[in-house]
């Protein structure tokens, strides 16, 4: 039997995990430290470049423009020291920069994904071609990202993108078995526009709901239970503290895009069907030259492989690419294998294609 | 209050004596609710409710934006949508500097070229004269 001098002790113990777990689930970590400058703004869009730590010689002179979700805070791209992607590349000689569309507010309501990959994209790559003095640049886009670099890529063939690359790119949804999200939005169940009438944009919170309910166990609870059982290891609590920051910094995301998203992409697949119209100009996928590396999360079940998998026989891009990663949608780029798989399979294929 | 000794000793866990059992137990329930979310009845139950929140909600929620935009009004305050608007406006006022911006880069784009130019035409002739001269 444990004297109370050794139960005291353990109690104390206890509570100061107790106080640790609670402090880091209530606290925001300090994250998207890598330096950068603001060098344009456009309504809540925000560009910022990167600042370089390399001497220009060793720099390469194309620039690299990283374009996440339009639902999601973008700095999980530079989720904190010795775990950013940005990190990574500016140390490998890129000029990168970084488009950060902002939180939309009522006001923007109305913005579709025609105005984001048409009016907004177009604008930043014209002002860090300005600022890089380059005509040709190289573009990644992840998630929702990727649909709107698609969009532009397909539109834009000669504006000077040389390297797109796709991250857990959500283009087709033909597969409805495999995608959960697509029978979640089946027009039988799901009545987007009484959300969108409610609230004019679609809720943060109820994406982020959705996105958890995908695996509910794992999210709501294998989730603090690791935490828990790791509270005496600092770089594990340090690493989970910085991702639970990033995903509970929800925004919402602005009403025309997601009814676009739900009806054109989910329900009518018109994007790898060739059948989008953005801007009334049709989006015909063969149009893309630029060369392609399209990144597959083996373990996604937000984006499913088979839906990142259809575009390379759409393109008509003669260097494509296809590169598969085990881990999840996010994992691949923020997980604590990335820097060994993903990250320097991206700055591989880029360097070869940047001078 | 006692300080704590040894903290490298075992500590106080309360479940570590069932953590295999619950390790396990979340694992096959969460394959379970996988399974259970990626069915068309799922889909169907969570639309349903959803729709019924909605829909009870909507009444209260038009009775509030009502009152409130009267509100506004008696106080001589803006409303959501007023202030959208205006929102807006800026937006469009942003995207109109925005395009004077381009226009100012390549105006400066095409003088910086033009004086490039010039001074590569020039360049021969201060050459011819400073031959002269000299």
């Amino acid at each position: 039997m444990q004297s109370p001098q050794s139960l005291t002790e353990q109690s104390l113990v206890f509570q100061k995990r107790l106080r640790l777990f609670t402090r880091v689930l209530s606290t925001k970590a300090p994250i998207a430290r890598t330096p950068k400058e603001l060098v344009w703004t456009l309504n809540k869009t925000k560009l910022y470049r990167y600042t370089p730590v390399l001497p220009p010689q060793r720099r390469f002179r194309i620039p690299l423009l990283l374009v996440f979700a339009i639902m999601n805070r973008p700095y999980i791209l530079d989720l904190r020291p010795g775990n950013s992607f940005v990190e990574f590349m500016i140390g490998r000689g890129f000029d990168v920069y970084l488009l950060d569309w902002g939180k939309p507010g009522i006001e923007d309501k109305g913005m579709k994904l025609d105005d984001y990959a048409m009016e907004y994209l177009p604008r930043a790559i014209r002002k860090m071609k300005a600022i890089s003095g380059s005509d040709v640049f190289s573009m990644l886009g992840w998630c929702i990202g990727a649909i709107l670099t698609t969009i532009y890529a397909a539109l834009r063939p000669d504006d000077g993108l040389r390297n797109l690359l796709l991250l857990t790119a959500p283009l087709d949804f033909s597969n409805r078995d495999h995608v959960t999200f697509a029978k979640w939005t089946d027009e039988r169940y799901f009545d987007f526009e009484k959300i969108l009438d409610a609230f004019g944009n679609m809720p943060g919170e109820m994406i982020d709901s959705g996105a958890k309910a995908l695996k509910p166990i794992d999210n709501y609870i294998t989730n603090y239970c690791k935490l828990w059982d790791n509270l005496d290891n600092p770089r594990v609590v340090e690493a989970w503290h910085a991702m639970n920051t990033w995903v509970t910094d929800n925004i919402p995301m602005a009403g025309a895009a997601y009814r676009q998203l739900i009806v054109e992409l989910y329900r009518k697949n018109a994007l790898i069907r060739n059948q989008l119209r953005v801007k009334d100009q049709l989006v015909d996928l063969s149009r893309i030259q630029a060369n392609l590396l399209t990144v597959i999360a083996e373990g996604d079940h937000i984006t499913p492989p088979c839906q990142s998998e259809a575009i390379l026989q759409k393109v008509s891009s003669i260097d494509k690419e296809v590169y598969r990663v085990p881990g999840g949608h996010i994992g691949i780029m923020a997980g604590s294998a990335a820097h060994r798989t993903t990250w320097p399979h991206i700055e591989q294929w880029l360097s070869a294609r940047s001078h | 209050m006692p300080e704590v000794k040894n903290e490298n000793a075992k500590v106080f866990d309360p479940f570590e004596s069932l953590r295999g059992l619950r390790d396990s137990y979340l694992d096959a329930m969460s394959k379970t609710m996988v399974e259970a979310v990626n069915t068309e009845s799922y889909a169907q139950a969570t639309g349903a409710m959803l729709d019924y929140c909605l829909s009870a909600s909507a009444p209260f929620r038009d009775a509030l934006e009502k009152s409130m935009a009267q509100a506004l009004q008696q106080l001589s305050l803006p409303s959501r949508q007023e202030v959208a608007a205006l929102a807006e406006r800026f937006t469009n006022v942003e995207m109109r500097l925005d395009d004077l911006d381009a226009k100012v880069d390549r105006l400066l784009s095409a003088m910086a070229t033009l004086k490039q130019d010039q001074d590569a035409k020039a360049e021969p002739k201060r050459a011819r004269q400073a031959k002269k001269r000299g």
